[in-house]
């Protein structure tokens, strides 16, 4: 009996069609789970219907043959624009691509994020005629607008961080719906700015694109100075230079994120300023944090290559090292979500989320300093680890009170959300719950994490969320302030609720968190009330098609509060 | 010899449906002297009667006698600026206003000829001020593709395709109103925050302050703008709105050879969802746009006989961001802007025009409808614009309820039947008022 191949590989476009490498498109073969397929291509979590809206039109899928890959080798700009074929397999490959990627990082399955647990997202490459992309809940879809340019159509499904960035929000949602709710400037920001480090380091992750960027392709020698790799050097010619190279038109879709983050220079003043209060500005704050990180990380690594008095390099080994770093980053960037709250994230959570699940998969972070490289360029940018930690190393504190642990079972606490709420709701004074509020589990998953050298770290990781309406006369009741000129009668809606993570012995390691009274609310609802979501009916989720165009054309739509 | 100050003033405000139109006129005491703030409509009610515009016109021109002395266009829009188009025939409301020979036209800067970019000017070339002023006529291609697009579109609700028609109506461009407005005075006179206003000498014993639309530099100053990048973008936008005969809309499909699928039954649900989203994206769109031609409103602070007149056009919070907290004399605005008389209402009432904090620091506010209270006048029309569901209603619910609780509250959705105007006196030697419907 021959062994069923657990993966395959598909043709993709590597960054997107303008960047070019012998003449054709620089493509790349991106390994992704096999499946048997059916016409769309439509497989186990993915389905591309290609219907375009503006053409009232639907392009019929390829039928037989899909275990193969027919672009395999061809780089023909021509032949690969105008086959809707290929653009199917594209946004195919590059949402598997991603999706298994992340997977592999929780160490487990991630649901969508769409109600009545659909499993397969719907993908439509060329929705509309429009310079848009972006992920819609309601939908259960992904869609990709396409547009004239300059030099042809400009087909936003041919660009994989895009379609990178787009699948990272889907998958961000499934993982922390709430994170779509209004709450702080930093937690609108978030959705944004982690679908962007992603797709980012995503890209970089394949060593095609990291060798172009750095100037590899016709010509270039096959060594690599040492002056050549400092991280400003890296800066100017991996980070701008793939960002010159990126299609400029491509950005209509939702701004320069590369060229913007790369050109943000570290100061810790930008999150106080009113620009960076638009959730779009903010987002490039985190996304520069952690791309310096990237460079610092890389240029860390490319050390020992450089050892004694070596002055050249093997360029191969440069962009492997480079691709290994985006690598290693993107997977922590992805661990930290389990270890984040499901509601009210700050960006000091995340990067005391991140910096605590890397503690417990590498213990040992000496060799590379990827921890130490993250936190240095996060507080360059003025982002310091969370207040939730109270010892001060920057890493979650483990629960200080037993958790009783008699009336529930293991096993079923791994998988089952009824037995999670029976443990949150027997631990509840241990927790710290409010007993008023509406309290549910949104998911409870065991996870296997495979760490570099084959240890491996298994855990549940769970999340419950809790919610409390009150009108704002009541607030003082709860040991919250009243934000100044809120009206006795405004219904304010308070969110609370913690990570769980449990270790292999079912026993809970991380509570990650606050209650609906915490004294954090003070600062949300202040926030809140000043940027006008505090009206009943404007109290709206955040709409990334909407986002994105105000990304794109640097406006603000959202509420004021100046508006009534 | 000139008249030192005027002895009264009185405003009219005409229906127009949605749009507005106020006829200003300063009572000096041998003469008056007329100035018109806007004249346009989107949208008219059952009830008003054919040709409205052109009666409000020839109303206009018999209450100023033939002469008018300065015409303010706050900004581009259908519903301010629509009533200044002219016919081939000569009889149009616009060739009537005309005919009333205004010494001065204003408008905000963006209309300038000198700030509009060449066409043969690549965008990339463009500089800053080209790129924004390039933006706001792409803005206007677009809305004409959303309008088109209106009637055919599938798979939205009425309300989308019902704003998608209104929105995209009033941003598409005026071309013989715009042409009108710029040679039908001796003069034509652009205005930023802080600038001269263009009546100094038109109006003796009358101070107008200029409190928007602010410069590129001063908005500069706020935040940094892309405008290049911002600039590729509508025109990207428009682009895609409006194609060249050689390109592919004129061939067919996207991708002509492809083979397409009918309707088959695993698509159905996903079409229909698409189609919505198509629809959703595109108001998204218009709705961007629409705001950024309401934020080149002028806003003009009139100051006559110790009566303070506040008519800020569409201005929403971005315009006003600007004089209310970046501007350097702010505090003495502020104080100026506290003792409001009267207040058209900004952008037809709508939530985002009337700052919050500006409403709150109006002294003239009062409960008591026997004191001598502010007035606030709108001119609107329910229904038109935005949706109660998301809280856009225009006029805003909440809005309408404070102007109605604390100022003399007067809506042109009270002018019904023949009803043409409403208008409001006051006597500046006296401080007395008074309000008469003809």
């Amino acid at each position: 009996m021959t062994a069923i191949p657990r993966t395959r590989r598909l043709t993709a476009i590597a960054q997107d069609p303008a960047v070019m490498h012998h003449g054709g498109i620089l493509m790349a073969e991106v390994e992704i789970p096999a499946e048997d397929l059916a016409p769309g291509p439509r497989g186990h979590r993915v389905h591309v219907i290609d219907y375009d809206a503006s053409d009232d039109t639907l392009y019929a899928p390829r039928q037989d043959r899909l275990d193969e890959d027919p672009y395999r080798g061809v780089t023909d700009a021509t032949r690969l624009l105008s086959d809707p074929g290929f653009h199917a397999q594209n946004v195919y490959a590059i949402i598997m691509a991603t999706l298994s990627r992340i997977e592999r990082a929780l160490g487990r399955r991630a649901k969508w994020g769409f109600g009545g647990g659909g499993h397969q997202i719907k993908v439509a490459p060329h929705a509309f005629a429009d310079a848009n992309a972006f992920y819609s809940r309601r939908d259960e879809a992904l869609m990709f607008g396409y547009f004239p340019g300059s030099h042809g159509t400009v087909f936003s499904c041919l660009s994989h961080d895009v379609v990178a960035h787009e699948t990272t929000h889907a998958i961000l949602d499934g993982l922390r719906p709430r994170f779509m709710e209004p709450s702080s400037p930093d937690q609108a920001a978030f959705h944004e700015g982690f679908a962007d480090v992603v797709a980012l380091l995503s890209v970089f992750g394949l060593e095609e694109v990291v060798d172009v960027a750095l100037g590899g392709g016709d010509g270039a020698g096959a060594l690599v100075s040492k002056n050549e790799v400092t991280v400003e050097r890296l800066r100017d010619s991996t980070l701008l230079g793939l960002a010159e190279q990126m299609g400029d038109e491509v950005g209509a879709v939702r701004g320069h994120a590369l060229r913007e983050s790369a050109w943000l220079e570290p100061s810790k003043k930008y999150l106080g300023e009113p620009e960076y209060q638009l959730p779009h500005r903010r987002g490039e704050v985190f996304v520069a944090a952690m791309m310096n990180a990237f460079l610092e990380v890389w240029t860390r690594r490319l050390e020992p290559l450089f050892a004694g008095n070596t002055e050249h390099a093997d360029r191969s080994r440069v962009v492997e090292e480079g691709a290994a770093a985006a690598s290693h980053l993107l997977t922590m960037a992805v661990r930290a979500l389990d270890y984040t709250p499901p509601v009210d994230l700050q960006f000091g959570d995340f990067l005391s989320a991140a910096l605590t699940a890397d503690t417990e998969a590498f213990p040992d972070d000496k060799r590379y300093g990827y921890r130490e490289a993250l936190r240095r360029t996060f507080a360059s940018y003025g982002i310091t680890p969370s207040p939730r930690d109270h010892d001060g190393d920057g890493l979650w504190d483990p629960p200080t009170e037993e958790m009783d642990y008699r009336r529930t079972h293991f096993s079923a606490m791994q998988r089952d959300t009824e037995e999670v709420f029976r443990f949150v709701w027997e631990n509840r004074k241990r927790l710290v719950l409010d007993e008023m509020a509406y309290t549910y589990v949104h998911s409870v998953r065991p996870c296997t994490r495979v760490d570099v050298d084959g240890v491996t770290l298994r855990e549940a990781v769970g999340e419950y969320v809790q919610i409390l309406d009150v009108r704002a006369s009541e607030l003082r009741g709860v040991g919250l302030r009243r934000p100044d000129g809120m009206p006795a009668d405004t219904t304010v809606r308070l969110y609370g609720g913690g990570a769980l993570v449990f270790d292999e012995y079912g026993r809970l390691k991380y509570h990650v968190g606050s209650g609906v009274r915490s004294g954090l609310q003070n600062q949300r609802l202040q926030y809140l009330w000043d940027s006008g979501f505090c009206s009943s009916d404007r109290r709206q989720a955040l709409s990334l098609s909407q986002l994105h165009r105000m990304r794109a054309t640097g406006t603000s739509m959202g509420p004021s509060k100046e508006g009534w | 010899m000139a008249p030192s100050k005027p002895e009264g003033l009185t405003v009219r405000t005409y229906q127009v449906g949605f749009g507005d139109c106020f006829l200003l006129t300063f009572l000096y005491p041998r003469s008056e002297r007329h100035v018109l703030i806007d004249f346009g409509s989107t949208g008219k009610p059952k009830d008003v009667g054919s040709r409205l515009l052109d009666r409000v016109a020839a109303d206009i021109k018999q209450r100023c006698g033939g002469k008018l002395h300065a015409v303010v266009a706050t900004h581009r829009h259908k519903d301010h600026i629509g009533g200044f188009a002219t016919r081939k025939k000569g009889d149009g409301p616009g060739d009537i206003i005309a005919s009333c020979s205004p010494e001065v036209v204003i408008q905000p800067w963006t209309e300038h000829p000198d700030a509009k970019p060449d066409a043969r000017t690549a965008v990339a070339d463009r500089t800053r001020l080209q790129a924004f002023v390039g933006a706001l006529d792409d803005m206007q291609r677009v809305a004409e593709h959303a309008r088109d697009q209106a009637s055919s579109i599938k798979g939205v609700t009425k309300t989308v395709r019902h704003q998608l028609a209104f929105l995209g109506d009033d941003n598409v461009s005026n071309r013989s109103a715009v042409d009108n407005l710029m040679t039908m005075a001796k003069r034509c006179h652009y205005v930023h925050f802080g600038s001269r206003s263009g009546l100094e000498g038109l109006l003796p014993g009358v101070k107008v302050h200029v409190l928007g639309p602010p410069t590129l530099e001063q908005y500069e100053g706020i935040r940094s703008q892309r405008a290049r990048d911002e600039g590729e973008f509508w025109h990207l936008h428009a682009r895609a709105a409006t194609p060249s005969p050689s390109s592919r809309r004129s061939t067919g499909k996207l991708f002509p050879k492809a083979a397409t699928a009918g309707n088959p039954a695993y698509a159905r649900w996903f079409r229909d969802r698409v189609r919505t989203a198509r629809g959703e994206s595109l108001l998204e769109l218009v709705r961007i746009l629409d705001r950024a031609l309401n934020n080149t409103s002028v806003i003009l602070l009139f100051e006559v006989g110790g009566r303070r007149l506040l008519f800020p056009g569409d201005a929403q919070i971005e315009n006003w961001e600007y004089a209310l907290e970046h501007a350097r004399n702010r505090a003495a605005l502020k104080r100026k802007l506290a003792n409001v008389d009267f207040y058209k209402v900004g952008h037809h009432g709508s939530l985002n025009a009337t700052p919050k904090s500006m409403w709150r620091a109006f002294t003239k506010r009062s409960t008591d409808e026997d004191a001598d209270r502010m007035r606030s006048v709108v001119s609107t029309m329910g229904k038109k614009h935005g949706s109660e569901t998301r809280g856009t209603e225009v006029p805003r619910r909440k809005l309408v309820a404070a102007l109605k609780a604390e100022t003399d509250y007067f809506t042109t959705q009270d002018l019904r039947g023949n009803k043409l105007s409403e208008v409001f006196e006051y006597e500046l030697s006296t401080r007395r008022r008074g309000t008469k419907t003809e």
